[in-house]
Protein backbone atom coordinates (compact mmCIF):
# COMPACT_ATOMS: atom_id res chain seq x y z
CA UNK A 1 0.00 0.00 0.00
CA UNK A 2 2.93 2.35 0.67
CA UNK A 3 3.72 2.36 -3.06
CA UNK A 4 0.37 4.05 -3.63
CA UNK A 5 1.18 7.03 -1.47
CA UNK A 6 2.66 9.42 -4.01
CA UNK A 7 -0.10 8.76 -6.53
CA UNK A 8 -2.86 9.21 -3.97
CA UNK A 9 -1.36 12.54 -2.93
CA UNK A 10 -1.54 13.70 -6.55
CA UNK A 11 -5.16 12.56 -6.61
CA UNK A 12 -5.77 14.45 -3.39
CA UNK A 13 -4.51 17.65 -4.94
CA UNK A 14 -6.77 17.30 -7.95
CA UNK A 15 -9.89 16.40 -5.94
CA UNK A 16 -10.78 18.36 -2.86
CA UNK A 17 -10.80 15.86 0.03
CA UNK A 18 -13.30 16.91 2.69
CA UNK A 19 -12.22 17.15 6.31
CA UNK A 20 -13.92 15.71 9.38
CA UNK A 21 -15.17 19.10 10.73
CA UNK A 22 -18.50 19.00 8.88
CA UNK A 23 -19.25 15.52 10.21
CA UNK A 24 -18.33 16.42 13.77
CA UNK A 25 -20.74 19.38 13.57
CA UNK A 26 -23.48 17.04 12.25
CA UNK A 27 -22.70 14.62 15.09
CA UNK A 28 -22.85 17.30 17.81
CA UNK A 29 -26.08 18.68 16.32
CA UNK A 30 -27.64 15.18 16.35
CA UNK A 31 -26.47 14.71 19.93
CA UNK A 32 -28.09 18.00 21.01
CA UNK A 33 -31.36 16.99 19.29
CA UNK A 34 -31.27 13.62 21.07
CA UNK A 35 -30.66 15.25 24.46
CA UNK A 36 -33.49 17.73 23.81
CA UNK A 37 -35.86 14.89 22.93
CA UNK A 38 -35.03 12.95 26.11
CA UNK A 39 -35.13 16.11 28.25
CA UNK A 40 -38.59 17.02 26.91
CA UNK A 41 -39.97 13.65 27.98
CA UNK A 42 -38.14 13.43 31.32
CA UNK A 43 -39.22 16.97 32.28
CA UNK A 44 -42.84 16.04 31.45
CA UNK A 45 -45.39 18.72 32.31
CA UNK A 46 -45.89 19.55 28.63
CA UNK A 47 -49.02 18.96 26.57
CA UNK A 48 -48.93 15.40 25.13
CA UNK A 49 -49.86 16.34 21.56
CA UNK A 50 -47.26 19.11 21.55
CA UNK A 51 -44.60 16.68 22.84
CA UNK A 52 -45.48 14.17 20.10
CA UNK A 53 -45.16 16.77 17.36
CA UNK A 54 -41.90 18.13 18.80
CA UNK A 55 -40.42 14.62 19.05
CA UNK A 56 -41.38 13.73 15.47
CA UNK A 57 -39.94 17.01 14.12
CA UNK A 58 -36.65 16.46 15.96
CA UNK A 59 -36.46 12.85 14.72
CA UNK A 60 -37.12 14.12 11.19
CA UNK A 61 -34.21 16.58 11.38
CA UNK A 62 -31.88 13.86 12.68
CA UNK A 63 -32.87 11.51 9.87
CA UNK A 64 -32.28 14.30 7.34
CA UNK A 65 -28.76 14.83 8.73
CA UNK A 66 -27.98 11.11 8.54
CA UNK A 67 -29.30 10.67 5.02
CA UNK A 68 -28.16 13.93 3.43
CA UNK A 69 -24.66 14.16 4.90
CA UNK A 70 -23.70 10.67 6.05
CA UNK A 71 -25.42 8.62 3.37
CA UNK A 72 -24.40 11.18 0.71
CA UNK A 73 -27.96 11.78 -0.51
CA UNK A 74 -27.25 15.48 -1.00
CA UNK A 75 -24.46 14.63 -3.49
CA UNK A 76 -25.34 14.60 -7.16
CA UNK A 77 -26.36 11.35 -8.87
CA UNK A 78 -28.67 10.26 -6.04
CA UNK A 79 -32.00 10.68 -7.84
CA UNK A 80 -32.75 6.93 -7.72
CA UNK A 81 -31.88 6.83 -4.02
CA UNK A 82 -34.19 9.74 -3.22
CA UNK A 83 -37.06 8.32 -5.31
CA UNK A 84 -36.56 4.85 -3.76
CA UNK A 85 -36.54 6.07 -0.16
CA UNK A 86 -39.43 8.52 -0.71
CA UNK A 87 -41.52 5.72 -2.22
CA UNK A 88 -40.75 3.62 0.86
CA UNK A 89 -41.65 6.54 3.15
CA UNK A 90 -44.96 7.04 1.31
CA UNK A 91 -45.90 3.37 1.79
CA UNK A 92 -44.86 3.53 5.46
CA UNK A 93 -46.87 6.72 6.05
CA UNK A 94 -49.98 5.07 4.59
CA UNK A 95 -49.49 2.01 6.79
CA UNK A 96 -48.91 3.99 9.97
CA UNK A 97 -52.00 6.14 9.40
CA UNK A 98 -54.00 2.99 8.70
CA UNK A 99 -52.76 1.33 11.90
CA UNK A 100 -53.31 4.38 14.08
CA UNK A 101 -56.75 5.45 12.88
CA UNK A 102 -58.34 2.50 11.12
CA UNK A 103 -57.54 -0.65 13.11
CA UNK A 104 -59.43 0.57 16.20
CA UNK A 105 -62.08 2.52 14.28
CA UNK B 1 -11.52 -6.10 -17.49
CA UNK B 2 -11.39 -2.49 -16.34
CA UNK B 3 -11.93 -3.69 -12.80
CA UNK B 4 -8.86 -5.90 -13.11
CA UNK B 5 -6.54 -3.19 -14.31
CA UNK B 6 -7.41 -1.16 -11.21
CA UNK B 7 -6.82 -3.94 -8.70
CA UNK B 8 -3.07 -3.63 -8.40
CA UNK B 9 -2.65 -0.12 -9.72
CA UNK B 10 -3.33 3.19 -8.04
CA UNK B 11 -6.64 3.64 -6.29
CA UNK B 12 -8.95 6.12 -8.06
CA UNK B 13 -10.75 8.91 -6.24
CA UNK B 14 -14.04 7.55 -4.82
CA UNK B 15 -13.05 3.92 -5.56
CA UNK B 16 -16.58 2.69 -4.79
CA UNK B 17 -17.84 4.38 -7.98
CA UNK B 18 -14.84 3.65 -10.20
CA UNK B 19 -16.35 0.55 -11.82
CA UNK B 20 -19.79 -0.17 -13.24
CA UNK B 21 -20.06 -3.06 -10.80
CA UNK B 22 -19.39 -0.72 -7.89
CA UNK B 23 -21.98 1.81 -9.08
CA UNK B 24 -24.54 -0.95 -9.59
CA UNK B 25 -23.84 -2.23 -6.09
CA UNK B 26 -24.56 1.20 -4.60
CA UNK B 27 -27.77 1.60 -6.65
CA UNK B 28 -28.90 -1.92 -5.78
CA UNK B 29 -28.25 -1.20 -2.13
CA UNK B 30 -30.48 1.89 -2.25
CA UNK B 31 -33.29 -0.26 -3.67
CA UNK B 32 -32.70 -2.72 -0.82
CA UNK B 33 -32.90 0.15 1.69
CA UNK B 34 -36.24 1.21 0.14
CA UNK B 35 -37.49 -2.31 0.87
CA UNK B 36 -36.06 -2.19 4.40
CA UNK B 37 -37.93 1.08 4.96
CA UNK B 38 -41.20 -0.68 4.11
CA UNK B 39 -40.27 -3.67 6.29
CA UNK B 40 -39.59 -1.55 9.37
CA UNK B 41 -42.61 0.61 8.50
CA UNK B 42 -44.95 -2.38 8.79
CA UNK B 43 -43.41 -3.29 12.17
CA UNK B 44 -43.82 0.33 13.35
CA UNK B 45 -47.43 0.35 12.13
CA UNK B 46 -48.14 -2.91 14.00
CA UNK B 47 -46.53 -1.54 17.15
CA UNK B 48 -48.48 1.73 16.96
CA UNK B 49 -51.74 -0.18 16.56
CA UNK B 50 -51.04 -2.55 19.48
CA UNK B 51 -49.00 -0.48 21.94
CA UNK B 52 -51.89 0.07 24.36
CA UNK B 53 -53.24 -3.49 24.21
CA UNK B 54 -52.09 -4.68 27.61
CA UNK B 55 -53.93 -7.21 29.79
CA UNK B 56 -54.71 -6.69 33.49
CA UNK B 57 -51.54 -6.76 35.60
CA UNK B 58 -49.19 -6.84 32.59
CA UNK B 59 -46.54 -4.10 32.55
CA UNK B 60 -47.28 -1.03 30.40
CA UNK B 61 -44.71 0.99 28.50
CA UNK B 62 -44.75 3.75 31.16
CA UNK B 63 -43.91 1.27 33.93
CA UNK B 64 -41.33 -0.62 31.92
CA UNK B 65 -39.03 1.72 30.00
CA UNK B 66 -35.80 2.99 31.52
CA UNK B 67 -34.85 6.16 29.63
CA UNK B 68 -31.30 6.33 30.99
CA UNK B 69 -30.45 2.93 29.49
CA UNK B 70 -32.08 3.89 26.18
CA UNK B 71 -30.23 7.22 26.22
CA UNK B 72 -26.87 5.48 26.61
CA UNK B 73 -27.73 3.04 23.81
CA UNK B 74 -28.72 5.96 21.56
CA UNK B 75 -25.45 7.75 22.31
CA UNK B 76 -23.43 4.61 21.48
CA UNK B 77 -25.21 4.05 18.17
CA UNK B 78 -24.98 7.71 17.12
CA UNK B 79 -21.25 7.69 17.89
CA UNK B 80 -20.78 4.51 15.85
CA UNK B 81 -22.45 6.28 12.93
CA UNK B 82 -19.79 9.00 13.16
CA UNK B 83 -16.93 6.48 13.34
CA UNK B 84 -18.23 4.73 10.22
CA UNK B 85 -18.22 8.13 8.44
CA UNK B 86 -14.57 8.51 9.47
CA UNK B 87 -13.87 5.04 8.04
CA UNK B 88 -15.33 6.06 4.65
CA UNK B 89 -13.37 9.33 4.73
CA UNK B 90 -10.16 7.40 5.44
CA UNK B 91 -11.05 5.09 2.52
CA UNK B 92 -11.39 8.11 0.20
CA UNK B 93 -7.90 9.24 1.26
CA UNK B 94 -6.58 5.69 0.73
CA UNK B 95 -5.53 5.42 4.40
CA UNK B 96 -6.19 1.70 4.80
CA UNK B 97 -4.91 1.38 8.36
CA UNK B 98 -6.97 4.29 9.68
CA UNK B 99 -10.03 2.97 7.81
CA UNK B 100 -9.66 -0.45 9.45
CA UNK B 101 -9.27 1.10 12.91
CA UNK B 102 -12.45 3.19 12.49
CA UNK B 103 -14.33 0.13 11.22
CA UNK B 104 -13.13 -1.85 14.25
CA UNK B 105 -14.30 0.96 16.57
CA UNK B 106 -17.68 0.88 14.81
CA UNK B 107 -17.93 -2.88 15.38
CA UNK B 108 -17.02 -2.50 19.07
CA UNK B 109 -19.65 0.22 19.57
CA UNK B 110 -22.19 -2.01 17.79
CA UNK B 111 -21.34 -4.82 20.21
CA UNK B 112 -21.75 -2.42 23.14
CA UNK B 113 -25.19 -1.47 21.85
CA UNK B 114 -26.16 -5.14 21.50
CA UNK B 115 -24.95 -5.87 25.03
CA UNK B 116 -27.18 -3.11 26.42
CA UNK B 117 -30.16 -4.34 24.41
CA UNK B 118 -29.73 -7.94 25.61
CA UNK B 119 -29.43 -6.70 29.20
CA UNK B 120 -32.60 -4.62 28.70
CA UNK B 121 -34.61 -7.53 27.27
CA UNK B 122 -33.50 -9.91 30.05
CA UNK B 123 -34.49 -7.26 32.60
CA UNK B 124 -37.94 -6.87 30.99
CA UNK B 125 -38.54 -10.62 31.00
CA UNK B 126 -37.78 -10.64 34.74
CA UNK B 127 -40.35 -7.85 35.14
CA UNK B 128 -42.95 -10.18 33.60
CA UNK B 129 -42.79 -8.75 30.07
CA UNK B 130 -42.28 -11.87 27.91
CA UNK B 131 -42.75 -12.15 24.15
CA UNK B 132 -46.29 -13.56 24.50
CA UNK B 133 -47.37 -11.53 27.55
CA UNK B 134 -49.50 -9.04 25.62
CA UNK B 135 -50.04 -7.66 22.11
CA UNK B 136 -47.91 -4.72 23.24
CA UNK B 137 -45.02 -6.97 24.29
CA UNK B 138 -45.14 -9.06 21.08
CA UNK B 139 -45.10 -6.01 18.81
CA UNK B 140 -42.42 -4.36 20.96
CA UNK B 141 -40.04 -7.33 20.85
CA UNK B 142 -40.65 -7.88 17.14
CA UNK B 143 -39.85 -4.27 16.23
CA UNK B 144 -36.93 -3.60 18.59
CA UNK B 145 -35.59 -7.15 18.26
CA UNK B 146 -35.63 -6.90 14.47
CA UNK B 147 -33.55 -3.74 14.73
CA UNK B 148 -31.18 -5.50 17.13
CA UNK B 149 -30.93 -8.35 14.62
CA UNK B 150 -29.91 -5.83 11.99
CA UNK B 151 -27.21 -4.46 14.29
CA UNK B 152 -25.93 -8.00 14.91
CA UNK B 153 -25.86 -8.68 11.17
CA UNK B 154 -24.00 -5.40 10.57
CA UNK B 155 -21.41 -6.28 13.22
CA UNK B 156 -20.75 -9.66 11.58
CA UNK B 157 -20.70 -8.15 8.06
CA UNK B 158 -18.24 -5.35 8.90
CA UNK B 159 -16.01 -7.76 10.84
CA UNK B 160 -15.80 -10.03 7.79
CA UNK B 161 -15.02 -7.00 5.58
CA UNK B 162 -12.18 -5.99 7.91
CA UNK B 163 -10.60 -9.44 7.45
CA UNK B 164 -11.17 -9.31 3.70
CA UNK B 165 -9.39 -5.95 3.39
CA UNK B 166 -6.54 -7.26 5.57
CA UNK B 167 -6.18 -10.19 3.17
CA UNK B 168 -6.84 -8.55 -0.20
CA UNK B 169 -6.17 -4.87 0.41
CA UNK B 170 -8.28 -1.86 -0.52
CA UNK B 171 -9.11 -1.83 -4.24
CA UNK B 172 -12.03 -1.16 -6.58
CA UNK B 173 -13.51 -4.56 -5.71
CA UNK B 174 -13.40 -4.23 -1.91
CA UNK B 175 -14.11 -0.45 -1.71
CA UNK B 176 -17.80 -0.64 -2.81
CA UNK B 177 -18.39 -3.30 -0.14
CA UNK B 178 -17.05 -1.01 2.59
CA UNK B 179 -19.07 1.93 1.24
CA UNK B 180 -22.30 -0.07 1.13
CA UNK B 181 -21.72 -1.47 4.64
CA UNK B 182 -21.29 2.13 5.85
CA UNK B 183 -24.64 3.06 4.28
CA UNK B 184 -26.23 0.05 5.99
CA UNK B 185 -24.86 1.19 9.33
CA UNK B 186 -26.30 4.72 8.91
CA UNK B 187 -29.65 3.21 7.96
CA UNK B 188 -29.63 1.20 11.20
CA UNK B 189 -29.09 4.45 13.08
CA UNK B 190 -31.95 6.11 11.15
CA UNK B 191 -34.28 3.29 12.22
CA UNK B 192 -33.06 3.62 15.80
CA UNK B 193 -33.89 7.37 15.79
CA UNK B 194 -37.51 6.40 15.11
CA UNK B 195 -37.43 3.58 17.68
CA UNK B 196 -36.22 5.78 20.53
CA UNK B 197 -38.68 8.50 19.49
CA UNK B 198 -41.80 6.45 18.75
CA UNK B 199 -41.33 3.45 21.06
CA UNK B 200 -39.45 4.74 24.10
CA UNK B 201 -40.10 8.48 24.37
CA UNK B 202 -43.72 8.40 23.19
CA UNK B 203 -44.25 5.23 25.25
CA UNK B 204 -43.09 7.12 28.31
CA UNK B 205 -45.36 10.10 27.52
CA UNK B 206 -48.33 7.74 27.15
Amino acid sequence: MSSNHSSSEQQGRRHKVEGPQKHIIAYVFSLVLTLLAFATVIAGEVNTMFTYILLIVMAGIQVYIQMAFWMHMKDRGHMYAIVGILTGVFVVFTMVVMAEYWVWW
Amino acid sequence: MSAHSHVDGQLPHEPEKATLEGRNKVLGFWLFLGGETVLFGTLFAAYLALRNQVGDGNPTSQELFDLVLVGVATFILLTSSLTSVFAIQAMHKNQVKSMLIWLAVTVLLGLGFLGLEIYEFVHYVHEGHGFTTSAFSSSFYTLVGFHGGHVAFGVIWITILIFQVLKKGLNVVTAPKIYVAGMYWHFIDVVWVFIFTVVYLMGKVG
